[in-house]
């Protein structure tokens, strides 16, 4: 396959894992300006584990989600209260805290006569698991799409169940949810550890394919796109989130035509998208609706 | 060690009337349309790129350069305003309107960005300054002309909006939008004239915020748009999100915390420490720092 | 598909194989036209400085802010007349700071990022 393609499929998926984040948290009803701290926690995280302490990159990624999730816990912990612009103001403040805290961060051992680790602004360079492995391309490509068809998977079944219905009802109407006897604290922090945890496993997946990650890497405009692609994707499906990155990095991206317009047609189709189905592409209207033309063909 | 504290505290004042009507404009915004516009910056940045070509076509005087900044911005958040925030409704729609403008302001935030960057792709450009002579002393201290008309305009423009709300009918309409939007529409007020009105002059405070923090930085950057609507949201956030004296408040506040912080610990500890106040603001008193000053007990976000 | 993935997967718990380290060098220069850069690309091996000659280089860009947006199609880099040198050309989409990646897939798989800031023309 051609490089170039390899490189668009590949951040489409690594982006897919931050926008099903910021899904996670829309569908409990909290919008974050903020997902992309997690995912350079993840990113740091699982670089010190390969690169530094020689942990195989499946150890670190599952420390680098650990770490993801215990850090949105610690902000999920003082913005419970919050809601709609109060609390992503608070998210966006809590991940520039981070990316500055990642300015800030010194750590580096010197392996095989080299310099390596974070250094501060210079970033963390030498994340050279996946070659040292011989791992081409390719096959890199596919581990990270079977890990987000397997996040796919788990959202669907989630759905399915009792969990999602409560997720669903505490993001719509959580003085509803409370009086039913869920308790909305728990859910939302349960929520905000497990979308920390899959941003974080995003971020690691994305320090391994680059081999370098600095601080300016998680900005705001990271943060603020995932959430967008989530938006405009649809929140009737985790599917939506992935149509929203695929349109954008995808096509757009991708397609030699729009080369220095891209946001500025993006931005325009979106802006027009948004009047037509201000839900999203994917929203849970449409989702029923397919859904409910599904059963009865089934049945037919 | 005393002329340090006083002149930091000058200085923080000064970039503070910067935030403050970068935050009034924002204010207006979500306080009457309940919507956070995030292409507020980008419409500022476009009006403060069209006085830059200006400047390096024709190398006009300050006023023209000041009038094409605000009626850039004002054209600019037209712009916006028709395509995202009119055709999502009335106020009060619930959660999915205002979200569907937030998430349409976005998309026209990356929009006027590029376009700007199309338009003037150089990575800075030289704005000429308000004021070419030195900065006025006052004993130790210096003051920049610059940040003297900043203070005295935010000073003027919250004059400003106080007598048009409170004494005109225009902002007797406001006020009845701002309280309850059905009754307004049912008095027979032209809801969406209204926004439309309120959209423009928030824009064009921001053009003239933007005017005066370029003409003070003397130089233009990309860099403008996002960190204007940064600055503001911020600013409202920490003053209290809807207020008008709040939004002043806070932009003060900002630049004070700012100016300390950069004198006591450095550049790269003066944004962690701003966004560790908003982020512990929020946490425990989201009603903002006017509320506090005025001692009302915290109402629910 | 289940064959790759297996594989990846011994091949992940399998004992490291010693990438052979590379370095690069890497000078541009503006041409004529704005935003576009002619690239040279002098890759050594990392531990003897021994330049490297018939490689597979392919050279891309990212900006920082937003690493997967402003990409730029990585283009083949083409040997020039010493070995272990290359020429590319580079279009880029805004002035600023970019993180060039040297992609390298022959003889040795290797990465190399270089950060380059491009200035506009004074």
């Amino acid at each position: 396959m051609d490089e170039y393609a390899l490189g668009v499929l590949t951040n489409v998926g690594l982006f897919s894992f931050l926008a099903l984040s910021a899904y996670l948290l829309l569908v409990a009803g909290e919008m974050s300006f903020g997902q992309q701290a997690f995912f350079g926690v993840g990113a740091y995280a699982a670089g010190i584990g390969t690169a530094m302490w020689g942990w195989p990159l499946p150890v670190a990624a599952l420390a680098a989600m650990a770490l993801g999730a215990a850090a949105a816990w610690l902000v999920g912990l003082p913005t419970l209260r919050l809601r709609g612009l109060y609390f992503a103001m608070a998210t966006l403040a809590a991940a520039e805290m981070f990316r500055i805290l990642f300015e800030l961060f010194h750590y580096q051992r010197t392996i095989d006569g080299e310099l390596v680790g974070p250094d501060g602004t210079q970033g963390f360079r030498g994340i050279r698991w996946v070659l040292e492995r011989g791992i081409e391309q390719e096959t890199f490509l596919a581990a990270v799409w079977a890990l987000v068809l397997l996040v796919l998977g788990a959202f669907a079944l989630v759905e399915r169940t009792r969990l999602g219905a409560t997720l669903r009802m505490v993001g719509e109407d959580p003085e509803l949810a409370a009086v039913l006897g869920v308790n909305v604290a728990r859910v939302k922090l349960g929520v905000a550890a497990a979308a920390g945890a899959l941003a974080a496993l995003g971020g690691a997946l994305y320090a391994h394919h680059n081999t370098y990650v600095e601080p300016r890497n998680f900005d705001i405009m990271l943060g603020v796109h995932s959430l967008a692609y989530a938006l405009i994707g649809g929140l009737g499906t985790a599917l939506g989130p992935l149509l929203g990155v695929a349109l954008d990095i995808g096509l757009l991206e991708s397609t030699r035509v729009f080369q220095g317009y891209r946001m500025i047609v993006f931005g325009g189709l979106v802006a027009l998208l948004l009047i037509v189905r201000p839900r999203g592409l994917l929203d849970e209207l449409t989702v029923n609706r397919v859904a409910a033309a599904l059963r009865r063909r089934r049945t037919a | 060690m005393l002329v340090d504290l006083l002149q930091n505290t000058l200085d923080g004042l000064m970039l503070g009337s910067a935030y403050a009507l970068l935050a009034l404009g924002f204010t207006l915004i979500f306080g009457v349309l309940r919507r956070a516009n995030l292409a507020y910056g980008p419409a500022i940045m476009l009006g403060a790129y069209a006085a830059t070509w200006v400047h390096l076509q024709f190398h006009p005087g300050v006023l023209v350069l000041a009038a094409v900044t605000i009626a850039g911005a004002t054209l600019a958040g037209a712009y916006v305003e028709r395509l995202c925030f009119a055709p999502h409704g009335r106020r009060g729609a619930g959660d999915a309107g205002a979200i569907a403008s937030m998430v349409g302001s976005f998309a026209l935030w990356m929009q006027l960005e590029e376009a700007a960057t199309l338009w003037l792709p150089k990575h800075l450009y030289g704005f000429p300054p308000l004021y070419d002579g030195p900065p006025l002393g006052l004993g130790p201290l210096t003051l920049r002309v610059e940040y003297l008309a900043m203070l005295v305009c935010a000073t003027l423009v919250c004059f400003g909006l106080h007598r048009l709300l409170n004494r005109t009918r225009f902002g007797l309409a406001v006020r009845a939008v701002v309280d309850q939007a059905d009754a307004a529409r049912l008095a027979g007020i032209n809801v969406p004239r209204v926004f439309m009105l309120v959209f423009a002059l928030a824009s064009a405070l921001g053009g003239l915020a933007g005017y005066l923090i370029v003409a003070a930085h003397e130089q233009v950057t990309p860099m403008l748009g996002m960190w204007s609507t940064l600055k503001g949201m911020i600013a409202m956030m920490l003053g209290g999100l809807g207020s008008l004296p709040g939004a002043v408040v806070g932009g003060l506040a900002l630049g004070l915390i700012e100016s300390h912080s950069q004198w006591l610990f450095g550049p790269q500890y003066r944004d962690l420490i701003a966004f560790l106040i908003l982020f512990a603001l929020l946490a425990v008193r989201p009603s903002g720092l006017w509320a506090m000053l005025r001692r009302s007990p915290a109402p629910a976000p | 598909m289940l064959r790759t993935l297996l594989a990846a997967a011994l091949a992940a718990l399998a004992a490291p194989a010693l990438g052979q380290r590379l370095a690069a060098d890497v000078d541009c220069k503006p041409t004529k036209h704005d935003l576009v850069y002619d690239c040279r690309i002098a890759l050594t091996e990392a531990a003897s400085r021994k330049p490297v000659a018939g490689a597979d280089v392919s050279v891309g860009a990212d900006m920082p802010s937003m690493p997967m947006a402003h990409n730029v199609r990585p283009v083949k880099a083409k040997p020039a007349k010493e070995p272990g040198l290359y020429t590319a050309r580079l279009e880029l989409e805004m002035y600023g700071e970019w993180a060039l990646k040297l992609n390298v897939r022959s003889p040795v798989r290797d990465v190399i990022v270089k950060k380059i800031d491009f200035r506009e023309r004074p």
